[in-house]
């Protein structure tokens, strides 16, 4: 079958994602990027160059709020819902150095 | 709903009554029909015995006050488990509630669980949960659609007198249509997401599910309105329920696009559409052929976006704050393992589409790419309604499938063929039941309008929802 995307490209993106992924995985998502993109083709024709992106479907102003303190939820509970915390902080493992 | 809650008013039910009678339903029928992932009878129970309490003592909330419902997965509820079908949060507790959640509880409205859908949101068939497949009342050897499928299901099996479903690309409409219930998409904006499990945000909005045209207009009616809490919520007025007559189907346009009854579209559906379309002309109403050429363009330029959305909402779940987590010796392993570990393959399917798009190499050729697609998908919509008022279509292209039928994602993804372009260009869109085929599954039509065009459909839908009674 035909393969536009590589297999370094799929596992670069598992890693750009934070997804560990298994052989089996690499392969099958390999597989799908390859048929997503092929299917999306004809959206690569279309000229849109009269137009500019649409993020948000409905035009709307931002207005900022008001600058007050409001209530925030309690810390304690916050807390109860990490899998690991330690003196009122969430515990993770330790960071090493990025390799990208 | 109007007569539940004449009999609520005037003491002849109790909230407590009520309540017992889903309870009991569910209890009977949960066990093939799956339609909840989570059942509160405790909670039910004692909002049930607080509603009363407040009849008792002549300060009722509102008209609703004692009557239940039920609350998709995805939509978060204080002290009560959201689980959003995904094995990640299959034990987490939300430390408050949605605004839309607020707004139940403000009406005095007990919540008898959560229901099934697709892992956060991503499906049309609730196959792609974690928790099983919500089954089609109607057949249940068939899917109920997703992903709110399980609140579709159990409002048509009586579990629930109504429900709340979210909608980013079909997903309260296809199951509505499949389960042969009502459904609103509406205008995006109106109903506030804050606390909403986020899937697109761009594309999600919150609807009401329920058995008749009415009952989605007042649960609507108590969910429209700004929101402080969410920066996406439009400075809309509240929504009013609005006066059921037909006189105004005389001065009525209905646009019917070519594009949508066309190849892919079953003769079942077709006929029924059809013929509700006959009968709103034969009312006076005029149907207009128009065309909506950029709906070729709708599903992948919705999966585009719905797939980089998608990539970066779901970046939240690392196993440190909430959630699941696999233990490793550093935080990236950690993240990675946990991440692999809590979601199911259509959501790492759609992370890893996403990632693709977003990346910095492929940016521009296809998520700046589709932005601009949407573009003109919704200047092609809005255009139709400078000739229109409200445009008619199936909403779905088949009835509900065979549970396993649909095993290549890409064809499932085009279960979304009629419903994604109102998620795109931001307009409301109404599923009413219009019909059956010769199985007996139900089949429905879509009606679109222009944004906080609401009234008019759901008014159109009313006189929709009769001619199919007939």
């Amino acid at each position: 079958m035909l393969r536009l995307i590589d297999r370094q490209e799929v596992i670069r993106m598992a890693r750009l994602a934070r997804l560990e992924l298994s052989e089996a995985e690499v392969e099958q998502y390999q597989a799908d990027l390859t048929n997503f993109l092929t299917s999306g083709k004809k959206l690569q024709k279309v000229d849109v160059s009269a137009v500019e992106g649409t993020s948000h479907a409905v035009s709307i102003t931002h207005e900022l709020r008001k600058d007050e303190v409001g209530s925030s939820l309690p810390r304690e509970e916050v807390l109860s819902a990490g899998p690991e915390t330690v003196d009122g902080f969430f515990k993770v493992p330790r960071i090493v150095e990025e390799q990208e | 709903m109007r007569n539940l809650a004449h009999l609520l008013e005037t003491r002849q039910v109790s909230s407590r009554e009520i309540v017992k009678h889903y309870l009991g339903e569910i209890k009977q029928q949960e066990p093939d029909l799956n339609a909840f992932i989570t059942v509160d009878d405790v909670g039910a129970l004692a909002q049930a015995d607080a509603a009363d309490m407040r009849r008792s003592q002549g300060n009722p909330l509102s008209p609703w006050d004692g009557i239940p419902i039920a609350v998709k997965d995805n939509i978060s509820t204080k002290g009560l488990k959201t689980t959003c079908a995904s094995r990640f949060l299959s034990n987490y507790k939300p430390l408050f509630d949605a605004s839309v959640v607020r707004s139940l509880r403000d009406a005095g409205m007990p919540i008898l669980g959560k229901t099934n859908l697709d892992e956060f949101a991503m499906g049309s068939s609730t196959e792609y949960s974690a928790y099983g497949v919500a089954r089609n009342p109607h057949d249940r050897t068939r899917v109920s659609g997703g992903s709110s499928g399980g609140s579709a299901a159990a409002v048509a099996a009586g579990e629930a007198p109504w429900s709340l479903g979210t909608d980013t690309g079909g997903s309260i409409r296809q199951p509505a249509s499949f389960c042969g219930v009502v459904g609103l998409k509406p205008t995006y904006g109106w109903v506030s997401r804050y606390g909403v499990v986020a899937l697109a945000p761009s594309l999600d909005q919150v609807g009401p599910m329920a058995r008749t045209v009415e009952d989605a207009a007042i649960l609507f009616s108590l969910l429209a309105g700004p929101d402080p809490k969410d920066a996406t919520s439009a400075d809309a007025r509240n929504f009013e329920v609005p006066f059921w007559d037909d006189q105004f189907v005389k001065d009525l346009k209905i646009g019917v696009p070519e594009e949508f009854f066309g190849e892919g579209l079953h003769p079942d559906v077709e006929k029924a559409v059809r013929r509700s379309l006959r009968t709103l002309e034969g009312q006076g109403a005029t149907l207009v052929p128009i065309s909506l050429a950029t709906n070729d363009y709708a599903i992948d330029t919705y999966l585009t976006l719905v797939t980089a959305e998608a990539s970066s909402s779901l970046a939240r779940y690392d196993g440190v704050r909430y959630g699941e987590r696999v233990h490793a010796a550093d935080s990236n392993t950690m993240f990675s393992k946990s991440r692999a570990a809590g979601f199911g393959p259509e959501v790492k399917r759609r992370i890893m589409l996403g990632t693709y798009v977003l990346s910095a190499s492929h940016y521009e050729a296809y998520y700046e790419q589709a932005q601009r697609v949407r573009t003109l998908i919704k200047l092609d919509v809005l255009d139709a309604f400078k000739q229109v008022d409200v445009i008619i279509t199936p909403t779905t292209p088949t009835t509900a499938f065979t549970i396993g039928a649909k095993r290549n994602p890409l064809e499932m993804y085009l279960s979304d063929l009629f419903t994604a372009m109102a998620n795109l260009s931001g307009i409301p869109a109404l599923s009413v039941p219009c019909g059956t085929d010769p199985k007996g599954l139900p089949i429905g039509l879509q009606i679109m309008g222009s944004h906080f065009r609401e009234e008019l459909l759901f008014k159109v839908g009313y006189v929709v929802e009769r001619s199919a009674a007939r």
